[in-house]
């Protein structure tokens, strides 16, 4: 049962215009990767894949907006439009509802962010770009899972889902934790920093995230049970007024 | 011995926006067959619904499906069908996918099956590998009723299904669920036509401004409608003749002579009709214009809520 509502959630992201933009925005890394391996700078290129392509571009910009986007939508846009009801008037517990459509969307989020990781780290690193590729792939992958639990939440509590997390991408987890270090414990995109540092084991001038791995994976792990755990009570309550 | 628990059935409901009552202290419990929820746009039929169907939570009182709360509890949807008002549907799935979709959740053995059955008992088999978003505004509203009806529920509630369908879609639709209807099942549907409720609901309830205004049998609520008092605007060559004409015929009870014209106020609009222009005419008066004010449905309905 809930992979029909799988099936269906990933039809719905597929078909929509953003994924589109999504898909451009995904392809920004490899275009920056080209550039720089065109051009002949004296920048070390794992110095470069790492804290441009990967920290910078894919983690702190592509993850976070493409969670956004499929993670406000897949439940958000069908409350908004009224379709959910084909989902809510059926004899299946909410969280049967929820789960598969967090699933789909952390999918599609992972699939756009990790192959834009992984073609702009071939790019530039060619054959030594493994244990990049692997460390922030898995890290993405991560940090995706809570992202997307956090928007899907939000998208069930707020019809104003997409604005509140804009303001936690970038004025809570890009101003705020930037000024005031412990912040950073709370913030997705440094425990997504967290993980990668852990695996990829890159010298602390390339990448020398605040938040030490196990910690990340530990934060990253309550942040998606409280999510979705409470993002499935309010499912439960949630009401859909009449069409307007 | 406990009485067996009807099928529907509303305990001193009411439910509230904020200041705004929609639905104001409504009892009613309903069996096997057709009652239609009348009411002008914005009187609470929806809310009234969406409360059956456990989609909203009644501010005070108990919403209830064959004995049960209907909030929070997924269990009524095994034997409840919805239809919501609003088009929206998955515009990429065909009509096919959109109804088996259907029968997949609700856990039927062989929801290919079910899915063409239904289509069929709507007639959409020819546009159901047709992608829903291409559809008609009365070709949506069937397919939702097919996606309701597909696991054959003893329950069926409809909010407005007859928007959009022409007048044969309309009919096929109403014989389909008088077919429900006999075979024992309870169908509540909304409309603010009176002429849909009067063909398909033997049961009627009156919603206006969120409170029961009448309920029963169609046709004493009908009969209610019709002997009400009316008032009849007329313009005429001249008025005041016309006017003592009019005032000693037993089917009218008042006339107001203001500005260009005349206010007649009726017990019997029928009769009135009959007798007003041979009564014009035994006076040597010429009638220009004859028309009922209080006409609309609305007004009606006041009527009923002030008796």
């Amino acid at each position: 049962m809930t992979g029909f509502i799988f099936a269906l959630t990933l039809r719905q992201l597929v078909f929509r215009r953003s994924t589109l933009l999504l898909l451009l925005l995904a392809t920004i890394p490899v275009l920056v990767g080209i550039v720089f391996k065109i051009g002949e700078s004296n920048e070390d290129p794992e110095r470069f894949t790492v804290r441009v392509l990967c920290v910078w571009l894919a983690v702190t910009t592509v993850l976070p907006l493409t969670a956004l986007l499929f993670g406000t939508s897949v439940i958000g846009d069908e409350l908004e439009d009224g379709t959910v009801i084909y989902l809510l008037t059926k004899p299946v517990e909410r969280w049967r509802i929820l789960v598969p459509k967090v699933c789909a969307a952390w999918l599609m989020t992972t699939l756009l962010v990790v192959s834009s990781i992984a073609v702009s780290s071939l790019v530039v690193l060619g054959g030594d770009a493994g244990k990049v590729i692997l460390g922030f792939g898995l890290a993405a992958a991560v940090g995706a899972l809570a992202y997307i639990s956090v928007f899907v939440m939000l998208s069930i509590v707020t019809s104003r889902a997409l604005i509140a997390g804009l303001v936690f991408v970038f004025i809570w987890e890009g101003a705020v934790s930037g000024i005031f270090e412990g912040v950073r414990f709370l913030s997705i995109r440094h425990y997504t920093l967290g993980i990668a540092d852990w695996l990829t084991k890159v010298r602390s001038d390339v990448l020398d995230a605040y938040v030490s791995g196990a910690t990340a994976v530990v934060l990253s792990l309550v942040v998606i049970v409280i999510a979705v755990v409470y993002a499935n009570r309010r499912l439960q309550t949630v009401e859909i007024r009449e069409a307007t | 011995m406990a009485s067996e628990a009807r099928a529907v059935e509303l305990k001193n409901v009411s439910r509230w926006y904020g200041n705004v009552v929609a639905v104001n202290d409504i009892s009613f419990d309903l069996g096997a067959g057709i009652t239609g929820l009348l009411g002008p746009n914005g009187a609470g039929k929806s809310t009234l619904l969406h409360m059956l169907a456990g989609l909203l939570k009644p501010s005070n009182g108990d919403a209830l499906i064959n004995g049960e709360a209907a909030w929070k509890n997924p269990d009524i949807y095994k034997v409840t069908g919805f239809v919501p008002e609003s088009e929206a549907v998955y515009p990429f799935l065909t009509g096919f996918e959109f109804v088996r979709l259907s029968a997949r959740l609700q856990g039927l053995a062989n929801p290919d099956a079910a899915a063409l059955k239904a289509l069929e008992e709507v007639e959409l088999m020819d546009a159901k590998d047709r992608a829903v978003g291409g559809y008609s505004k009365g070709m949506k509203q069937r397919i939702k009723i097919a996606a309701a009806i597909v696991h054959e529920p003893a329950i069926l509630l409809l909010d407005e299904p007859f928007n959009g369908a022409d007048p044969r879609q309309r009919l096929r639709m109403m014989e389909m669920l008088q077919r429900m209807a006999a075979d024992g099942a309870t169908i509540v549907f909304s409309s603010h036509i009176l002429e849909e409720v009067e063909r398909l609901a033997e049961n009627v309830l009156v919603i206006v401004s969120g409170r029961l205004a009448a309920s029963g049998d169609f046709h004493e609520i009908r009969r209610l409608m019709t002997d009400r008092p009316h008032t009849i605007r007329l313009r005429s060559s001249d008025d005041r003749r016309l006017a003592a004409a009019l005032i000693g015929q037993e089917s009218v009870f008042g006339v107001e002579i203001e500005g260009e014209g005349l206010t007649v106020q009726s017990s019997d609009l029928v009769s009135f009709a009959h007798v007003a222009p041979s009564v014009a005419r035994g006076a040597g008066v010429s009638v220009f214009e004859l028309s009922p004010t209080d006409e609309s449905l609305e007004s009606v309905f006041s009527y009923l809520v002030q008796r």
